[in-house]
């Protein structure tokens, strides 16, 4: 009986965005086996792993699992728990500072038997719902006071202080659009939005002066990026080629020279660089494909959120939004130079176990929202 | 739980968000169309120039032969073994160089070789010539390509390569003539040098005729494109432009005359206790076809090729007998008593001589205070002209040579083309010297005085001739008076077989005297060889004309000074139709012009299929 039920309430979700969410997913699976196929052929599996596209496969079978368990909870129920995924989110990033896996001198995973989760992606979520759920417990003068705006970046600043330490730059700044978009639409004073920017860009300075070496190169190269091809800029510059050599229509999949040469990394090309690797082999008409089909999330993230239930459902929905698209924005924009290079993935897209859960997580809360709007 | 506040759907900030998300995604397509659309092909083209290499392939260099196609150059294989440094399967930071000797030095034990590759180059090659094989061990005997091919270890790396490598089948057969290569010096060619990667040089001519005609023999290089990896391992072949075959080059040598000539030339006695050294060029007369040049000591031009042992080859050009030296045109000698002829034509075309001239020959000839002697002490007595050619009679060139004078007799050799290149093919000739008065003064700041006049008659005084124009000399007397320009170059042909550039003869001018001027010289020149000094030249059944020369010369030995005599002849044959004419030149000879004049005879009569005929008189002459 209530499988039945639970049938029936999925089959009232946003096909649309099921959709455009399946494509993405489908292309990400082909694309990680481009990416990590070599001249050589196919790449090996190593380590006793199964191949990163077989991965890239398990972890949407089960984010889909997740999605569809996000998506039936009444969003609600979900966000009366708000405080303690915020808490248990907090546990992990200051677990993950101690107990971290190192990789490439920083500590973003936790172990948790063969497999590794990143808590920033945890975290990310939680700290949206915990600041959607503060703003949607006050009132429309409270929303309008300076101090609302002050606790809501201080529920953001404490997960991305302790990000910033793993150090996962683009993870922790991720944190503060999804703070001021939701500050925004919750209808907080523009005036004192701005100051806080203002105050931030004054503060920049001393940020820069606390980063890491490898955080400065990483901006410097992209102001300079001729600067020094050969090292930091190695990756933008390749990207860059590979883009741009796709052209119009690319050079047909798996035959992406910059990939299959090796001249983009094979450690960055399933992951960060993956849009590298489908702008090169399917052109201009496959990265309008891509953009076309997060326009489709997007806008449809954004429509779900007008017609959310209530005030809690329009924040979060565009919380999700905000997040999905800062994450796309950074990527696309940081293959072709647009952008700085942050590590921040590609979501549905990019390799990784830990973001395609959260990915999922945040589209199925969409279709919770969707499911669970007013209908008139 | 708290009851939803109303909440209104149409929200103007959602709205912005939206509107901003919109303009987000607008500004990446933007970019994205300028990336890859407007500048693709600039992205293209970065991507090409950093990931595609070009290998020059050099191209196989063309043959020589000799006039009746006898292969005088060619190429032939040689088994090397290579070792591809990329295909070792060197882990990620491992040591190439390590790794590559350690395979080489299983592998040559299992053959028997020795490896002697440095780390140095090991390093220098991976560096720089990634994707090309690195040779090991060159031009292997077929026993050792088996036990190659049938290894029992099968390390990554090692290969069997065939490279060209020019052989001279005839070995020092013509080595002057014909010369030899080395590996091009990246600069050699410098004008196609930046369109490849990776620039395998040619074999460039380094002497002789594969210098001479290098741009023919070369060919024109091929190409292969690849695709490579950051770490410079190809990924990927994009085609191959072949090479094209270097020309074929036809000498007018003619193999048989030149092994006579060299025979002819290696058997004559030198001075005792000395290394035989001498130059003799056999000319077309009626041509200026070169038909054999020798020069000795000679050499092996098969040591140039690689893998021959740095020793030999430094044993060769250290040689202090410098057998590298071509002294038909690079060495350059006074000609003595074979000048004597022009001396001769000078008087009778100014007319201060005429042949029924007579001089009256004590054994010496005075001027002023200085004596002049003849080469024969006692004196020739009452001598004509005729007789003076014939007998070589100093003392009667010195007195009408002084008569003719030195405008005269210098106009007249510059009608021989003495003093100037003689315009062979081979080029890097001496052009020796013709001294005049103007000459003397700039040069050495001194008056001509008579006794240089005196000198001069005799072919001495500060004259300077190669054995190559002496014998234009000997063809200009043959032919009755062209002179004609020396040519080795038969004929060239490209790889198609057109024909690209034919040798011609070439007349440089001709004599101002009269024809029974010259004719009466070449009579005399006929009885010089038929009862005159230069009888050691005659051959039974063939008419030859010419003429000796000896010219001695002091060298210091172990500190003690040795008188050593420089021995010439220069003639022609048969005397009234002529073929060929001859220029013979041995430094140091055991009997004075005799030994050259013999050189000759021997040269006419195996070349005409007759026996020489020793018609030298009993008693030593030293005759001149």
């Amino acid at each position: 009986m209530p499988i039945k039920r639970y049938v029936e309430t999925i089959k009232r979700m946003d096909w649309v965005l099921f959709g455009a969410m399946a494509a993405l997913a489908v292309g990400s699976v082909f694309f990680i086996y481009s990416a990590s196929y070599s001249a050589s052929g196919p790449a090996a599996a190593h380590h006793g792993r199964l191949p990163i596209y077989q991965m890239q496969m398990m972890w949407f079978g089960v984010g889909l699992l997740v999605y569809l368990a996000v998506a039936l909870v009444d969003y609600r129920l979900i966000c009366q728990w708000a405080t303690v995924w915020y808490v248990i989110a907090l546990g992990l990033l200051a677990l993950v500072l101690v107990a971290g896996v190192k990789v490439y001198g920083a500590r973003r995973w936790l172990g948790l038997g063969s497999f590794g989760i990143q808590p920033a992606e945890i975290a990310k979520l939680a700290t949206l719902v915990a600041i959607s759920y503060y703003l949607f417990h006050r009132t429309l003068e409270a929303r309008r006071q300076l101090s609302t705006v002050w606790v809501a970046l201080v529920v953001a600043g404490a997960p991305l202080v302790l990000i910033m330490l793993e150090p996962d730059l683009g993870s922790a700044l991720v944190l503060l659009p999804i703070c001021f978009g939701l500050l925004f639409v919750a209808g907080a004073r523009v005036k004192h939005l701005a100051l806080m920017i203002a105050l931030g860009l004054v503060l920049a300075p001393f940020a820069w002066l606390h980063m890491k070496d490898y955080q400065r190169d990483r901006l410097t190269v992209f102001l300079h990026p001729n600067k020094d091809p050969g090292g930091v800029g190695w990756n933008l510059t390749q990207s860059l080629i590979s883009v741009g050599s796709g052209g119009w229509s690319g050079k047909g999949y798996l035959q992406g020279t910059q990939n299959l040469l090796g001249y983009l990394p094979s450690t960055v090309a399933p992951n960060d660089f993956l849009f590298s690797v489908i702008a090169e082999e399917k052109g201009f008409v496959g990265s309008l494909g891509v953009v076309g089909l997060y326009a489709v999330i997007l806008f449809s993230g954004l429509r779900i959120a007008a017609n959310a239930r209530d005030r809690l459902g329009m924040l979060l929905a565009t919380g999700v939004v905000v997040m999905l698209f800062f994450h796309i924005f950074i990527n696309v924009g940081m293959t072709i130079g647009l952008m700085p290079v942050t590590g921040l993935p590609l979501p549905l897209l990019s390799y990784g176990g830990s973001f395609v859960l959260a990915s999922m997580t945040a589209l199925g809360l969409l279709q919770n929202i969707w499911i669970h709007r007013r209908i008139y | 739980m708290i009851i939803s506040a109303p909440f209104r759907e149409n929200n103007p900030r959602l709205r912005a968000i939206g509107t901003i998300i919109a303009g987000g995604l607008f500004l990446l397509l933007g970019a994205l169309w300028r990336v890859q659309v407007m500048r693709g092909q600039h992205y293209d083209n970065k991507q090409d120039a950093q990931s595609l290499r070009r290998i020059r392939i050099p191209a196989a260099r063309g043959e020589i032969v000799d006039r009746n196609g006898v292969v005088l150059a060619n190429n032939r294989p040689s088994y090397d073994i290579a070792i591809y440094l990329d295909q070792m399967g060197v882990p990620k930071k491992g040591n190439v160089v390590a790794i590559a000797q350690a395979n080489l030095g299983i592998l040559g034990s299992e053959l028997g070789l020795q490896n002697k590759l440095a780390d140095r180059d090991i390093k220098l090659h991976y560096q720089k010539r990634r994707p090309l094989p690195m040779p090991v061990w060159h031009d292997l005997p077929p026993e050792q390509v088996a036990a190659f091919s049938e290894r029992t270890n099968n390390l990554p790396g090692p290969d069997l390569i065939v490279m060209p490598v020019r052989q001279y089948p005839l070995g020092p057969l013509a080595a002057h003539l014909i010369g030899y290569v080395g590996k091009a010096d990246a600069d050699d060619d410098d004008d196609d040098i930046e369109k490849f990667s990776y620039y395998q040089p040619d074999s460039v001519g380094r002497q002789g005729v594969e210098k001479a005609c290098d741009e023919y023999l070369r060919g024109s290089p091929g190409g292969r494109t690849i695709r490579v990896n950051p770490a410079g391992t190809i990924k990927d072949d994009l085609g191959e432009k072949q090479a094209e075959r270097g020309g074929r080059v036809t000498l007018t040598i003619d193999v048989r005359l030149q092994r006579i000539l060299e025979k002819a030339l290696g058997e004559a006695p030198p001075t005792a206790g000395k290394q035989l050294s001498g130059a003799a060029v056999l000319l077309d007369a009626r041509t200026g076809e070169v038909l054999a040049l020798a020069s000795v000591p000679s050499f092996d031009p098969n040591i140039f090729s690689p893998g021959t042992p740095g020793q030999m080859i430094e044993a060769v050009m250290n040689n202090p007998a410098s057998p590298m030296l071509n002294r038909t045109i690079g060495a350059r000698y006074p000609p003595g008593s074979t000048f004597k002829p022009i001396t001769l034509l000078a008087g009778l075309e100014s007319g201060v001589i005429s042949p029924q001239d007579t001089v009256t020959c004590p054994g010496f000839f005075t001027i002023g205070n200085h004596t002049f002697r003849c080469w024969n002490h006692s004196g020739h007595g009452r001598v004509d002209a005729e007789t003076a050619i014939r007998e070589s009679c100093d003392v009667w060139f010195y007195e009408r040579g002084l008569k003719t004078g030195v405008d005269n007799i210098t106009k007249v050799a510059a009608e021989f083309g003495l003093g100037q290149p003689t315009g062979f093919d081979l080029g890097s000739e001496g052009r020796g010297l013709v001294p005049s008065a103007a000459w003397k003064r700039t040069q050495r700041g001194e008056k001509w005085w008579d006794g240089d006049t005196v000198q001069l008659s005799i072919g001495q005084s500060f004259l300077l001739v190669t054995p190559m124009q002496m014998a234009c000399v000997a063809a200009t007397f043959a032919n009755r008076g062209t002179c004609l320009r020396p040519y080795v170059v038969k004929r060239i042909e490209s790889s198609d077989g057109q024909v690209v550039h034919e040798g011609q003869p070439d007349v440089r001018m001709h004599l101002s005297a009269k024809p029974q001027q010259i004719e009466f010289v070449r009579q005399a020149m006929l009885g010089a060889v038929e009862n005159g000094t230069a009888r050691p030249a005659a051959v039974k059944g063939l008419s030859v004309a010419g003429k000796t020369g000896t010219a001695q010369y002091d060298t210091i030995v172990d500190g003690k000074t040795q008188r050593l005599e420089r021995a010439w002849f220069i003639g022609f044959a048969p005397y009234d139709q002529p073929q060929f004419a001859i220029s013979v030149l041995i430094e140091a000879a055991k009997e004075g012009s005799h030994t050259a004049a013999a050189v000759a005879s021997k040269v006419f009569a195996q070349a005409f299929g007759k026996t020489t005929e020793d018609s030298r008189p009993a008693e030593v002459i030293y005759a001149d």
